[in-house]
């Protein structure tokens, strides 16, 4: 091989590369906030809050939705089914009535490090921001692939749109960046919710349980559950008891298909590249045949 | 036959065999589990299963009735079925002839014992009971679960027992019913001794199961060996000595006075320690007042008020837990292994104990009465660094007759500019109406709960103690002194901090503090918004301002809609 070719093969591969990198959506990468180095959450006491919906309210207000009514009598009427968010409520609040006494459980998107809908979305419309929000963008194709893979089911699709959209939580990520807090825990009477950096509300969710181990279980869901969410909820009752899932494990749900997705470079290319290197490196090359014909001729 | 018939039969045989299989594995009926049975009223029947000897039985269960053959045997007396003993004293170990304890024997001499009798009533023409093997071993009564409530000998039956005994023979003579067993005498016959001064509780010995010192273990376990449970041994004592005196009530024609029925005793019913206050405890010399003061110890003694104390529980073992004797003479200042090795200031002041003064005067602390301000106020042990020399001095007087009770606290002597009548919280308002509430007369509820509690009058010396439930962080003496009122807004901010992550803000901070109380306090006012803050009419409907703009903008658009979702 000559100079020439040598430099054509080499910039060939290069510009491919490149033009690879631009064109495919890098929706393998969900990993724990790329060059984040603390991750907002929100701790949620249950046996602080006393189901005045007042989170709900303020959630609307900020993100333009339908504002609910949370007077006495329709929450006496709401809390008594059991709801989930809807295109239009991002977060909705649960009564359990268990042994210890009755309990108002806020649900919302829970933030996870490693999200489910980030890893299944195509486009890479759901995206992990780098300070712990999982928001949505209006990228989106509608395909729904984000809602499967909720394991908490909190993605809501608008099907009574004609441009649908899909509603969640996104820990107000447009008031983080005037520097407030999300609405739902600025209008909370009783500090349920408590936000701060993950590292922290940890801490103080761990510290509530050790200075009062009659008041809680020692288990703060969301600590390792599906790898860690940021949202933590400490409980008096088992969290069956109040409408969370035991099955979930502690394999963050990307991480159940990065390894076979790393594997597609190395077995559509590199291998192939591999193999035919070693068939030419074996193969008896004609110049050597006809060299020693010569070498024999003489 | 050509190949095709053979495959075809094979096939329909084959198709036969799946759908009877499948028809097989999918009506498979269900086994029912055995319900649990009710448990029926016992009406003096006794269930006769010996499983400690036969393990599973192979026939069901016996249930004896016991009214029936006491009915019927009346003339010829309870010996007929029932084993004496040399003092003519019935036994309970049943059946009567039977030393050997195991399947065969047991079985034989209850057959023995029950079959032969019935086949002599039948032969006399009289009534008899069941000869046949099925009309004893019912199958209907396989499941039925006979069970007594426990019998509680509480004080008032106690006091009754002394008083009829004194009207009968003119003096106390506890040794009807009281003994103890000399560990160190040898000859076994002569073990159960009375001593004057020394009668206890019946559980100290005969409680088999529960773990004891030193010295009560050596005597438990000849109680063990003789099989003297507190059942056996109870019902032993007490019934025979009430089938002695009910024959005499009988001739002199009361009415039946000494219980002897199953059901007379085993009621059911108990007294609540409320009821038993006024009930005379037993007389054993005890000092009204001791004075406890431990030698050597860092602290001055204690001025203890035995007297009362004895009304506040239904019986001595709560405190007396090993023996009747006090406190220090198994707890002493390094710990023996009389007292398990618990020294005595750990046996008064140990928080999670049943038997300490501590222990119990905390777990008072959260009745609903006093929870409202005792879930905040952290329990003070005697390891807990914040302890205050005050509070330990409130017990630890020094002196032989220290007062057991103090002044009742009043409002009378607070100053009305100081502490305000009623109390407006209008830092916050917003959407809703400033907050009003009546501080004097919360004070004066507190007020009036402490001092009809005893133990909250002992220990709220002065009335500033009560005033660290709400404003928990600020001594009181010291906010007295100044001229602006301890305001929650001085530590709670409203702003949220995100540096001090804990530090509760000051709209939590009141909901919490109200209804907290409110709620542990189990009253009916005060739990929803509208009782202590009314909506402002004409006031702001948006409960936040800023927005996330982006969604805003998202979720306002209407292009294309197809239907609005309810």
């Amino acid at each position: 091989m000559d100079r020439r070719t040598f430099l054509k093969i080499i910039g060939s591969g290069i510009a491919s590369a490149a033009t690879g990198n631009l064109l495919t959506p890098g929706r393998t990468l969900a990993k724990e906030g790329p060059s984040a180095k603390e991750l907002y959450g929100i701790l949620v006491d249950t046996t602080r809050c006393i189901g005045c919906r007042r989170c709900e309210k303020a959630c609307a207000e900020v993100n333009g939705l339908p504002i609910p009514d949370i007077s006495e009598k329709a929450n006496e009427s709401v809390l008594k089914t059991m709801r989930k968010t809807s295109p239009t409520q991002y977060t909705i609040t649960n009564l359990y009535k268990t042994e210890k006494g009755s309990f108002y459980v806020p649900r919302r998107c829970m933030h996870c490090n490693q999200p489910g809908c980030v890893a299944a979305c195509l486009v890479k419309a759901m995206r992990k921001r780098p300070l712990g929000h999982v928001t949505w963008d209006l990228n989106c194709i509608g395909c729904r692939l984000c809602m499967i893979s909720c394991p908490f089911d909190i993605p809501k699709f608008e099907y009574n749109k004609a441009i649908p959209r899909i509603q969640k939580c996104n820990l107000c990520f447009g008031r983080y960046n005037k520097g407030l807090v999300p609405g739902c825990v600025e209008v909370c009477p009783t500090e349920a919710l408590m936000y701060g950096t993950r590292r922290n509300i940890l801490e103080e969710g761990k510290r509530r349980i050790a200075q009062n181990p009659d008041k809680y279980i020692e288990h703060i869901y969301g600590e390792y559950e599906v790898g860690g969410t940021s949202h933590l909820y400490l409980s008096s009752v088992p969290f069956e008891q109040i409408g969370f899932r035991k099955d979930l494990g502690t394999v963050a749900y990307p991480e159940y298909s990065t390894g076979f997705l790393y594997a597609v470079p190395f077995i559509f290319v590199l291998w192939p590249i591999a193999m035919l290197g070693i068939n030419r490196a074996t193969k008896k090359s004609k110049e050597d045949e006809g060299h020693h014909e010569e070498k024999g001729k003489h | 036959m050509n190949k095709k018939l053979i495959y075809l039969i094979l096939g329909v045989v084959y198709l036969v065999i799946i759908i009877y299989g499948l028809n097989a594995v999918y009506n498979v009926e269900a086994t029912l589990r055995p319900k649990e049975a009710p448990a029926v009223k016992p009406e003096n029947k006794i269930a006769i299963a010996h499983t400690e000897i036969f393990g599973k039985l192979e026939r069901p269960q016996v249930i004896f009735y016991h009214n029936k053959h006491s009915e019927a045997l009346k003339q010829e007396g309870c010996k007929t079925c029932h084993p004496a003993d040399e003092f003519d004293r019935l036994g309970f170990d049943f059946p009567k002839k039977v030393v050997k304890k195991d399947e065969k024997t047991v079985m034989n001499a209850y057959h023995d014992q029950c079959i032969d009798c019935h086949k002599k009533k039948s032969s006399e023409n009289k009534k008899a009971g069941p000869v046949v093997c099925a009309d004893c071993h019912k199958e209907k009564d396989k499941s039925i679960v006979v069970q007594y409530p426990i019998f509680e000998f509480n004080f008032e039956y106690h006091d009754k027992h002394v008083k009829k005994l004194k009207e009968k023979i003119g003096k106390d003579d506890c040794s009807l019913c009281h003994h103890t067993y000399d560990i160190e005498e040898e000859d076994e016959a002569l073990a159960l001794v009375y001593e004057k001064g020394t009668e206890e509780s019946c559980y100290y010995c005969h409680e088999l199961g529960k773990k004891r010192g030193p010295e009560l273990t050596a005597i438990t376990r000849v109680a063990a060996k003789k099989g003297l449970s507190i059942r056996k041994a109870s019902h032993q004592q007490c019934l025979n000595c009430h089938l002695k005196y009910q024959e005499e009530y009988l001739k002199k024609g009361k009415k039946e006075a000494c219980p002897t029925e199953c059901s007379k005793c085993h009621t059911g019913k108990y007294k609540t320690v409320a009821e038993l206050e006024k009930v005379p405890r037993p007389a054993r010399d005890q000092k009204e007042k001791p004075f406890i003061n431990i030698k050597d110890a860092k602290l001055k003694g204690v001025t203890f008020d035995h007297k009362y104390h004895e009304t506040a529980s239904k019986t001595c073992r709560s405190c007396h837990h090993e023996t009747l004797k006090s406190c220090k003479e198994c707890h002493d200042l390094t710990g023996k292994p009389e007292g398990n090795g618990i020294n005595v200031a750990r046996a008064y002041h140990d928080v999670f104990s049943e038997h300490s003064c501590e222990g119990c005067h905390n777990k008072k602390k959260s009745e609903k009465d006093c929870f409202g301000c005792h879930r905040n106020i952290p329990i003070m042990d005697i390891e807990s660094v914040g302890s205050k020399k005050e509070a330990c001095a409130i017990c630890h007087s020094g002196e032989i007759k220290g007062p057991l009770s103090r002044p009742p606290l009043s409002v009378a002597k607070l100053d009305p500019e100081k502490v305000k009548k009623e109390v407006t919280v209008k830092v916050l308002e917003k959407e809703f109406e400033p907050s009003k509430f009546p501080h004097l007369k919360i004070i004066e509820k507190l007020v009036k709960i402490s001092n009809d509690s005893k133990l909250a009058n002992y220990f709220h010396k002065d009335i500033q103690t009560l005033c660290e439930g709400c404003h928990h962080r600020s001594p009181a003496a010291a906010e007295a002194k100044k001229d602006t009122p301890p305001n929650c807004r001085n530590c709670h901010s409203i702003a949220y901090d995100p540096e001090k992550l804990n530090k509760t803000r000051l709209l939590s901070a009141y909901h919490r503090q109200c209804l907290g109380c409110h709620e542990k306090m189990s009253l009916e006012k005060g739990r929803k918004c509208a009782d202590c803050h009314k909506v402002k009419k004409g006031g702001p409907t948006e409960i936040t301002h800023i927005k996330n703009e982006n969604v805003v903008k998202q979720n306002k658009s209407r292009i294309l809609q197809v239907w609005r979702p309810d």
